[in-house]
């Protein structure tokens, strides 16, 4: 066992050769990207599918290796405050630098970015090969398969970066292709909108993103510029702060994330303290911290769907089935999450911004599965599966428990992506049918798509001991056991919607499993036998549902750590992400902002709870969906409910109300008003209309007739005499 | 090292096309191909020329004007021919010169009428435009920009759309009413800025003139806060008398230009009406002169005025921005709504220059190499689909992504570029100029509010992408659409590598870009309160005016009771006129 460990701690690759090869993970997909973008028609199908997954594939092995040094007790990227333990990197050089302003390309992996690193080349080479045979009747292959690789580059990039200047690189790099991906099918003008609406609302986020990143240079430079005596820390001296985090701010830029942590670091002492210098002068810093981590916020939601921007991902599935569990479900719509993870150490100094996040994640989760409810598509209930799932990601964050929302991250990448593929497999199977109405009985005649569906529903279900059990529990225990100081009833409200989803989850899910895989064929059925997926396309569905089996290891709380002179017991995940939330860790000792349980309680209670929870609510549905309503449909008494749930509570149309048609009527209205009339009409034309008036009038001066000058001068001559007779009479 | 060539490389940049304009001249008239290729030819090596000036600029040399050049010419009026290049002026020279050879190759079979006159039309533009960016002489400047209005006079109005008299007229009057207000402001800063007989229309001579006077005023209205100006010496008392409506005065002349809210109008007309090759050079280079202008000379000449209408500039930047943008929204025309966007675009850089934080300013440099390739381009491949169809509402085309793919694709990576998405070249200079605001003076809600363009900017771009090329073909005639030819994809290609080597590989330009940053908010700064006056940095060096026998005679010495902050020396060499290549061009000036 010790040998497995050493074997599995001392990595092939040395940390610094490591890091200096980072930029090929990305490269590679990239250049898959360029060939078959370029000359993916002249090389043809099999030579694309070649070169796209073998740059992915290629990807996953450097990651894997990449991974491994990681894990190297002796791994450590060069950062401005000396080296970052368990993680290698590597400073390309400048990207651009004007003013103090600086940001570099550099790469940093550690623990948290080493997994998202295998999720995304793993699970994103896994739907390649799936994409190979699901697109094998598609003429647009090589774009699809050049947006694929580009779209992995890109989020790699979000991934690999070291500052947030870089990041937003991948973060908006995967919202253009996510763009060009769901409008894949553009002769359908619908798929085409639902893509540029997804990239609207991803960019209303971006705005947040951008905002938040300006606000925290603001924030960085004010704490450069102050006295050193204000940095002082246990064991270091303000001084020794002070020229450090100026030189890293100088060197770095003041984006990149070692800094950022180091003002973390320093804002403990300061929250309370105004801001003396620059723009933010006069805020406290907490009010500038938590006006930075809401802005973030705004970011997140945008990417991550969540209340209010998550409005594009239903509309989203408008895309190819793969690209629905790629990039909206397994990874892009997770980059809020890994973004708070990435920034915990602010986040745990602004309890309003705790509060807030666990609040919007909650509300997102219950209403995401209160929608799921009613969805006919199969494709549609998956989607808002997924948008309540990232709400309880966000509901863990808020309440600090990174690891445990990091850890249903993955746990969902793979069943979520599983359950998106199996769907796709049941379309494959059944003429493109979507609706789970017009499904039904197809445990028969596609065993395997039904095996992994029914494994990965399980695990989203939460039933010990599937993967998602440990991850949604974790969770859902952290809701209700760490207290973010000062908002109990608040939390306690966002914990039992916590919980109500999981009920709610286990009911839709079962819903769509029974009126799909179980009973009788429906008679509306596109075609009277389905036939199951070839063997690219059902391979990568068992590997994904072994994988939401197997996940759940690092739930299990198995790792004994010395701390402080008592023994903590933690799960894997919690474990493994410890170099990386140190920081963070030590921040809410310092500060209380977050009241930890002392005692670690028996996870038994619940386990139960979980399965009562699960059971109770699966049987449910099944009694409702195999009973009464084999084919669908709803209760009577449950009817207006039923239409105001499966309209999607009418949210896109109160936004278009409010917001999209106020804005195109305005602009309408200061074109036709302002811009003609006002500006163009009044002023401009009327300029020219007055000049050319002024002349018409001052032509009659000067027309050049003798008689008319004589008879104004005798005119003028004779008012001169009349006026001076009456000015000389008394 | 320098070489013998350096002080006359500009020469070359800026007469070349000329040169060639007398070339094509010679040129039988129906020898359309001739014409053309001769042009081109031109514009590739007038392009090299660009390149070259571009390689021998030094980010580390501490001379601002660089490759200066400087000779008699109507010396009794204190004019001068003297260019030279800074940071800014030597990026936009190659802004200019990379658009050259694309814009001959976009009116390649566009233009069918009157080649011989449309070729000469382009030729001679680009001089002026060079000559424009390159002047050192405040009065060669005025020169050269008014000449840059006469080609894109009759570019617009004789090879324009069905309305282009209209439009051309339009353009030429609300030019020339700024023109109009920038000369007189000319001939008053020449007589403000120097006692008589060492008055000049130099660069240098101006700006150090008015320097000492805005040195003198920023103490002043520092120590009396409102005071009247008793006490103030002649000069400085004029530059608080007049000061702001000579910069006002400078400023609405190249606001017009810009152009800036509520002064565009003439934007979206002119570049409806223009033809390819006009709307290019008028959205790439023309309404850089403007943004140049303030950075050369309204702001630095005027420090204390240009922060008193900060916050009204800055406004109306802002205004420019989001206004552009909503205009854009409501456009059904495809050229209208590139031009708005324009507006929008120009909004940003407006804001950078009005930030006046280094990080703003450098992003507005930025900006206006973006705007000039990612509009360029965006003119360009629309061109491309007017020559096909003759139609520019966004209703007459749908699907064309179907037929023509490889237009499509190059497009979209324009209009990403357009939109800013990071890893194009759109992204550096709008990040740089928003954060450059937020850091400034400006409240915070400038930078909120210009930051909304992001999303505005990819809600009608995306917009009008997805009417033109998504969706399914709706009118027959769109069905036989040929896609790229061979030239048209070689005159696409540049820009896409362009905005990909911009967005990626930022850093030389901004090097460059920087070196007058630096200067450019030391002067916006100068006098202003704020730490001490950096005069070493702010002060215009420059070559001196090769000697003649009379200038001798001319130059009385100064009165008395102005402060000497010309030097003598300065516009009376101690040498003799001599070829002075070799000479370093800085000179030992006396505070």
């Amino acid at each position: 066992m010790e040998k497995l460990q050493l074997f599995f701690q001392t990595a092939p690759v040395d940390a610094t050769q490591a890091g200096h090869a980072l930029w090929l993970i990305i490269a590679l997909p990239l250049l898959g990207a360029l060939i078959s973008g370029v000359a993916g028609k002249v090389i043809g199908r099999a030579n694309v599918h070649l070169v796209t997954i073998g740059a992915v594939f290629g990807s996953f092995l450097l990651s894997l290796l990449v991974f491994w040094s990681v894990n190297d007790f002796r791994a450590s990227a060069p950062s401005p405050f000396g080296g970052i333990g368990y993680a290698v990197g590597a400073d390309f050089g400048t990207w651009f630098q004007a003013g103090t302003f600086r940001v570099n390309f550099g790469l940093v992996v550690d623990h948290l970015s080493g997994v998202m690193l295998l999720v995304i080349t793993g699970v994103g080479f896994l739907i390649h090969l799936y994409s190979a045979e699901y697109m094998s009747h598609d003429k647009g292959y090589w774009r699809f398969f050049a947006y694929l690789n580009l779209f992995i580059a890109a989020m790699l990039t979000l991934v690999l970066a070291d500052s947030l200047p870089l990041l937003f690189v991948g973060w908006e790099g995967v919202g253009m292709c996510s763009y060009l991906l769901i409008g894949f099918w553009y002769d359908d003008p619908q798929k085409a909108y639902a893509g540029r609406k997804a990239f609207i609302t991803n960019r209303i986020g971006d705005f947040g993103f951008l905002v938040a990143s300006f606000l925290m240079v603001l924030m960085v430079e004010s704490i450069v510029g102050l006295p050193a005596d204000k940095l002082n820390r246990a064991g270091i001296t303000g001084e020794q702060v002070s020229s450090r985090y100026g030189s890293a701010v100088a060197e770095k830029g003041p984006l990149a994330f070692s800094v950022l942590e180091e003002t973390a670091k320093a804002l403990p002492n300061l929250l309370d303290e105004k801001i003396v210098t620059g723009p933010l002068t006069g805020l406290t810093y907490e009010l500038a911290l938590t006006i930075i981590m809401l802005c973030f916020l705004l970011g997140a939601a945008g990417k991550s769907a969540q209340i209010p921007l998550y409005v594009w991902l239903p509309d989203a599935m408008a895309g190819p089935t793969p690209v629905s569990a790629l990039i909206h479900a397994a990874t892009m719509v997770t980059s809020g999450i890994y973004l708070f993870t990435r920034v915990s150490y602010l986040v745990v100094l602004s309890p309003v911004a705790m509060i807030t996040i666990a609040l919007i994640g909650a509300t997102t989760a219950l209403v995401a599965a209160l929608i799921a409810f009613t969805q006919k598509g199969i494709k549609k209930i998956l989607a808002y599966s997924t948008v309540s799932q990232l709400g309880l990601m966000f509901l863990g964050i808020g309440v600090g428990a990174f690891w445990a929302a990091f850890l249903h991250v993955v746990t969902h990448a793979f069943f979520k992506a599983c359950l998106f593929l199996a769907a796709g497999s049941v379309m494959h199977g059944n003429a493109d049918e979507e609706d789970v109405t017009k499904l039904g009985g197809l445990r028969k005649e596609m065993p395997v798509t039904w095996a992994t569906f029914l494994v990965s529903t399980m695990a989203i279900t939460g039933i010990v001991p599937l993967s998602g059990f440990f991850s949604k529990d974790a969770i859902l225990h952290a809701a209700h056991t760490q207290h973010i100081a000062g908002y109990h009833g608040l939390q306690t409200l966002a914990w039992v919607m916590g919980t109500l989803t999981a009920a709610c989850t286990a009911f839709y899910m079962m819903r769509a499993y029974f009126l799909t895989f179980e009973g009788e064929r429906s008679k509306d059925a596109k075609t009277p036998h389905a036939h199951e997926s070839a063997p690219l396309m059902t391979g990568p569905l068992v590997v994904l549902a072994v994988l939401a089996v197997v996940a759940l290891v690092h739930g299990l709380p198995i790792m004994h750590m010395q701390r402080g002179g008592e023994t903590v017991t933690q799960t894997l995940m919690e474990n493994f992400l410890d170099p990386v939330l140190r920081t963070t860790n030590d921040l809410v000792a310092q500060k209380q902002f977050l009241e930890l349980p002392h005692e670690h309680e028996s996870m038994v209670g619940p386990w139960i709870q979980a399965w009562i929870i699960a059971i109770v609510s699966g049987a449910l549905a099944f009694f409702i969906y195999r009973r009464f309503l084999p084919r669908g449909g709803s209760l009577q008494f449950l009817e207006p409910l039923r239409k105001f749930s499966f309209n999607k509570f009418y949210v896109d149309e109160v936004y278009d109300a409010l917001i999209i048609k106020p804005i195109t009527v305005l602009s309408r209205i200061l074109h036709k008003v302002v811009d003609a009339v006002l500006i163009d009409s009044v002023a401009v034309h009327g300029t020219a209309w007055l000049t050319a008036r002024t002349g018409a009038v001052l032509r009659y001066l000067q027309t050049g007739d003798a008689q008319m000058y004589a008879a104004v001068m005798a005119l003028a001559a004779s008012s001169g005499v009349v006026w001076a007779i009456f000015k000389v009479l008394p | 090292m320098n070489s013998i060539f350096d002080s006359r490389i500009l020469n070359l940049v800026i007469f070349f096309p000329l040169m060639v304009a007398g070339l094509v001249a010679l040129l039988p008239k129906d020898e359309k191909g001739q014409i053309r290729a001769v042009t081109l030819a031109g514009m590739i090596g007038s392009f090299l020329t660009t390149v070259w000036a571009w390689g021998r600029f030094e980010v580390r040399s501490p001379v601002e004007f660089q490759l200066e050049y400087r000779m008699q010419w109507l010396s009794d009026v204190g004019i001068s021919y003297h260019v030279g290049v800074d940071g800014l002026a030597v990026a936009l020279v190659l802004l200019t010169g990379v658009l050259g050879p694309m814009v001959v190759l976009s009116s390649w079979t566009f233009v069918q009428e009157r080649v011989k006159e449309f070729h000469i039309a382009l030729l001679v533009l680009q001089t002026a435009t060079f000559g424009a960016f390159c002047a050192i002489d405040t009065l060669l400047f005025f020169m050269f920009f008014e000449a840059v209005l006469i080609p894109m006079y009759l570019l617009i109005g004789v090879w324009g759309s069905e309305e282009r008299q209209k439009a051309a007229m339009k353009f030429f009057l609300y030019t020339m009413v700024g023109s109009v207000l920038m000369l007189l402001a000319l001939f008053a800063v020449y007589f403000l800025a120097a006692p008589a007989g060492a008055r000049s229309f130099d660069y240098s001579t101006i700006y150090n003139g008015l320097m000492g006077a805005s040195r003198e005023l920023g103490a002043y209205l520092k120590a009396n806060p409102g005071g009247d100006g008793a006490g103030l010496t002649p000069v400085a008392l004029s530059l608080f008398r007049y000061g702001p409506y000579l910069f006002l005065a400078f400023a609405v002349a190249f606001a017009i230009k810009v152009p800036m809210f509520p002064l565009h109008t003439w934007l979206p007309d002119a570049h409806v009406q223009a033809p390819v090759a006009g709307s290019m050079v008028l959205a790439g280079v023309m309404l850089k002169l403007g943004t140049y202008g303030f950075w050369r000379f309204a702001v630095p000449f005027f420090p204390i005025a240009a922060r008193q209408y900060q916050t009204l500039f800055a406004t109306l930047a802002v205004i420019g921005i989001v206004y552009g943008a909503l205009m854009s929204l409501a456009q059904r025309d495809i050229k209208k709504l590139i031009a708005y966007s324009s507006v929008s675009h120009l909004g940003y850089c407006m804001l950078g220059i009005f930030a006046f934080t280094a990080e703003g300013a450098t992003g507005s440099a930025y900006q206006m190499l973006n705007h000039g390739v990612s509009t360029g381009a965006l003119f360009l491949l629309f061109g491309m689909l007017y020559e096909r169809r003759h139609a520019r509402l966004m209703s007459d085309y749908g699907g064309i992504a179907k037929v023509m793919p490889v237009y499509a694709a190059f497009f979209l990576v324009v209009t990403f570029s357009s939109i800013a998405v990071p890893g194009t070249n759109g992204f550096v200079g709008e990040f740089l100029v928003l954060l450059g605001t937020f850091k400034s003076n400006l409240p915070m809600g400038f930078g909120v509010l210009a930051t909304t363009a992001v999303i505005l900017g990819a809600a009608y771009m995306l917009w009008m992408v997805q009417k033109v090329f998504f969706g399914q073909v709706t009118h027959q005639e769109n069905l036989g659409l040929k896609d790229l030819g061979r030239r048209e994809f070689v005159a696409a290609l540049p820009f896409i590598v362009l905005i990909l080597v911009m967005g990626l590989r930022p850093q030389p330009f901004l090097d460059v870009l920087n070196t007058s940053t630096e200067r450019y908010i030391a002067r916006a700064k100068y006098a202003s309160g704020e730490g001490a006056n950096d005069d070493a940095k702010v002060r215009v060096n420059v070559r001196q005016l090769p000697r003649v026998a009379v200038a001798d005679a001319a130059v009385p010495a100064p009165a008395p009771t102005f402060r000497p902050v010309v030097s003598p020396d300065m516009v009376r060499p101690a040498r003799p006129f001599q070829l002075q290549p070799l000479q370093p061009n800085l000179q030992q000036v006396r505070p």
